[in-house]
């Protein structure tokens, strides 16, 4: 009964694990697919995994300086996105297609 | 309690679906909305982690902004389903979802035993949740604030960057 309990009394390990399974999904997402633009949606979703568990560390170690983290990430993360995505339209406009393997056609 | 775990559980469901419905959707669309149902999720995690300030941050920076901008360009492609979403090649893709689980196996081993040896001691003790996003503001303005103008600037250049990049004519390709 000890083990089911701790299964539904929510602690900082489920927000950990969570986290885990967000970023291997996003880890998945980068290895497996072939569109630019729905990598870098796995990058985002690998990001926000990331800051989910900057955010539970914040919350049980009782210190701000994670959420600080994820404020930074979260800038970053928006910067990223518009250069990315910048890198796509530039690609889609020589081969009509998003495909990742284009992309070692760019130089200078 | 029992509430707080419900809420936990719903959310973490709900959040996961939409991460999977991201990787295995073909339709692009498809997986942007995933996304977005992901980035609402985090953000009542968010919440229920009394990150109150994040958590609308997470939905306006996310959920608004960088949604957007994926929708914007998606509509733009006008991308139909996609022939080949996922990588060709058995060996390779058994290879790397082998890679994913062990990533997901190692960190979660590493996770429980770390949680056996020393478990988290009693409740956190962090301000009352008010005074959560004031201290934040003081932390993020006073020991912090050199990393805050330095995004300051990165983001201006990102801007540029990005406006650069987008209207160029393609460099050596140029003339083809």
């Amino acid at each position: 009964m000890q083990g089911l309990e701790s299964f539904f009394e929510v602690g900082l390990n489920h927000y950990l694990i969570l986290s885990t399974l967000l970023f291997a999904c996003g880890l998945a997402g980068v290895l497996l697919r072939r569109n630019v633009i729905v990598i870098m949606m796995s990058i985002e979703l690998m990001l926000n995994g990331v800051n989910l568990s900057f955010v539970a560390f914040s919350k049980y170690m009782a210190m701000l300086e994670g959420q600080i983290m994820v404020f930074f990430v979260m800038t970053i993360a928006a910067a990223e996105a518009a250069v990315g995505l910048a890198l796509a339209v530039a690609i889609f406009k020589r081969f009509r297609e998003v495909n990742i393997r284009y992309f070692e056609q760019l130089k200078g | 309690m029992a509430s707080e775990s419900f809420l936990f559980w719903l959310v973490a469901l709900l959040t996961m679906a939409g991460a999977l419905m991201t990787v295995t959707l073909t339709n692009p669309i498809f997986c942007a909305l995933s996304l977005a149902v992901t980035m609402v999720g985090v953000s009542a995690l968010f919440v229920t982690l009394d990150a109150y300030f994040l958590a609308g941050v997470q939905l306006i920076v996310y959920a608004g902004a960088v949604m957007v901008l994926f929708v914007m360009v998606l509509m733009l492609f006008d991308l139909k389903h996609e022939v080949k979403a996922f990588t060709r090649g058995i060996f390779s893709g058994a290879l790397k979802i082998a890679t994913v689980g062990l990533t997901a196996g190692l960190v979660s081993g590493a996770i429980f035993a770390t949680m056996r040896v020393s478990p988290p001691t009693g409740e956190p003790h962090l301000a009352p949740a008010n005074d959560l996003t004031a201290a934040l503001g003081q932390l993020l303005y006073s020991q912090y604030v050199f990393g805050f103008e330095a995004l300051g600037v990165l983001l201006l250049v990102v801007a540029v960057g990005a406006v650069a990049l987008a209207r160029s004519k393609g460099g050596t390709h140029a003339g083809s």
